[in-house]
């Protein structure tokens, strides 16, 4: 199996600063990780300096998620002998029973970790993961709730609890959750599209409206973002539709979807066109 | 009444399932429009011939299901398919019973084909090797989604052959890490044709998940 370094052509600075990105960017490319990390650390941990050590840990996460208990035990072994006492390696420890299954076990050191330290966020998260993987949603609810009292503005917390409520279909828990991150999070069009999302779902007319509202909103933020496009178009046409509305409302709505609708098809076009112009240049006769 | 799944359909659907492992996924199957009349009450077995990735991650909200169906539906009336079931491979490796949102979307398939099928990928039994199906089929009957055996058919569609040197290859090409995998709907939002129907059928499904 050729290395990736040949399979690229590239060295270990493009794989450190791909790693890198890939680790600012939060991404769970989990498969390319190993492989990328693996060669890093087996060939070139000597040049990494200080940074091996937080390679270390995103490869063994992502070696976790790709069943590569070998390569995950490698990278645990270095982080402990390195920092022997450290919470965070800890938490990794327990990632691992957690991905053999064994619960319990990592239910315990979390707990050890938390009466060493009552205010370490990343333990009580894994705790809360634990219940889900479990399918105990309604526990791992109550327990995010708890979390979030004390931590209200961990927003990775309040997305997971949002979609928690999705999955139990409460969907005006969820648009509270979602509330909470578009406040403090006014630029992300992402948030404001799924809330709009979750109102549509929720349905009936007030939230069919606000629903528009959001879609449109989400539009303001980025308009490239054909999902609010697309929701804009059939809240409208849902609101439209309607027979409570007065003419005007209905005449307004029809005109949202006229141009929602108009928007779409111009962004289908230009697709297809650059697809066209795609196969063309691929062509040997241009 | 049985359904039948071709080894595109079936491969399609897991290379889905495997392309996003630390999600749920669900997307419909499409079966073609069979001219024939039920005889005393049992019909021709319905082939799905094909199927269509739908969504990852979220499932249970509804705007953008109900665009993809509607695209979907547009799209098979003109080419004479029609939605005939619907697969979902939970996120858990161990949960393959279909919730809330299969059976809502199952039910909505249901009113426009009566043999509609939930196809559940069981997730515990996905390996690399392909030496049985790993799905779970639910017909409905009697107002439940009920589960029936699966078995494996030595025919035409060469369930067994064709898929173990269909899955053989895409496993070989993850190892190689070739670009090989099945483009889902929030892809086909970036690209592909509309048709104008959209307009038209909007109201067609219109899911009320409550």
């Amino acid at each position: 199996m050729a290395s990736v370094s040949e399979l690229y052509d590239v060295g270990w600075e493009e794989m450190r600063d791909k790693l890198r990105k890939w680790r600012e960017d939060n991404s769970r490319n989990s498969e390319q990780i190993v492989d990328v990390g693996e060669e890093l650390i087996s060939d070139h941990a000597s040049k990494l300096g200080d940074d091996v050590w937080i390679i270390y840990e995103q490869v063994m996460i992502a070696a976790l998620d790709c069943s590569r208990d070998d390569l995950a035990l490698t990278c645990l072994q270095e982080l402990r002998k390195q920092f022997p006492d450290s919470h965070r390696v800890k938490r990794l420890t327990g990632m691992r029973l957690e991905a053999l299954e064994r619960y319990d076990e990592a239910n315990k050191h979390y707990d050890a970790i938390l009466e060493d330290d009552p205010t370490n966020t990343a333990a009580r998260k894994r705790k809360i993961s634990i219940l889900k993987a479990q399918g105990k949603n309604g526990e791992a609810i109550r327990e995010l709730n708890e979390y979030l009292e004390q931590f209200v503005g961990d927003q990775e917390a309040w997305h997971e609890l949002s979609e928690l409520y999705i999955n139990e279909h409460d969907y005006g828990k969820a648009a509270f959750c979602l509330e909470e991150l578009m406040m403090t999070n006014p630029h992300n069009h992402l948030y404001c599209e799924q809330y709009a999302e979750v109102k549509y779902t929720q349905g009936g007319l007030e939230n069919l409206e606000l629903s528009r509202k959001y879609f449109s909103q989400a539009l303001r933020l980025n308009n490239r973002n054909m999902r609010a496009l697309f929701g804009l178009y059939m809240s409208a046409s849902h609101i439209a539709a309607s027979p409570k509305v007065s003419a005007k409302v209905k005449k307004d709505n029809i005109k949202y979807a006229a141009w929602a609708a108009n928007q779409i098809n111009r962004a289908y076009k230009v697709s297809i066109c650059k697809q066209h112009s795609d196969i063309l240049k691929t062509t040997s006769f241009t | 009444m049985p359904i039948q799944l071709t080894s595109q359909a079936y491969c399609k659907m897991l290379l889905h399932t495997a392309k996003y492992p630390h999600c749920a996924v669900n997307g419909l199957l499409i079966a073609e429009k069979s001219k024939e009349k039920k005889k005393d009450g049992h019909g021709v077995p319905v082939l799905c011939v094909d199927c269509v990735p739908l969504f990852h991650g979220t499932l249970a909200l509804a705007p953008m299901l109900e665009v993809a169906l509607t695209l979907i539906d547009t799209w098979c009336k003109e080419n004479n398919y029609i939605i005939a079931g619907y697969y979902q491979a939970n996120e858990r490796k161990k949960d393959s019973k279909p919730n809330q949102v299969a059976e809502k979307v199952a039910a909505r398939i249901t009113e426009n084909f009566s043999e509609a099928a939930i196809v559940m990928v069981d997730n515990s039994r996905l390996t690399v090797s392909c030496s049985e199906p790993i799905v779970v089929i639910y017909d409905h009957h009697e107002n439940k989604w009920r589960n029936r055996e699966v078995t494996m058919y030595a025919s035409d569609c060469a369930f067994p052959l064709d898929v173990q040197a269909f899955w053989t290859c895409h496993s070989a090409k993850c190892t190689l890490r070739l670009n090989f995998s099945p483009a889902t709907f929030p892809e086909h939002v970036k690209l592909c044709s509309l048709n104008r129907a959209i307009l038209k059928h909007s109201e067609t499904f219109k899911i009320k998940v409550m």
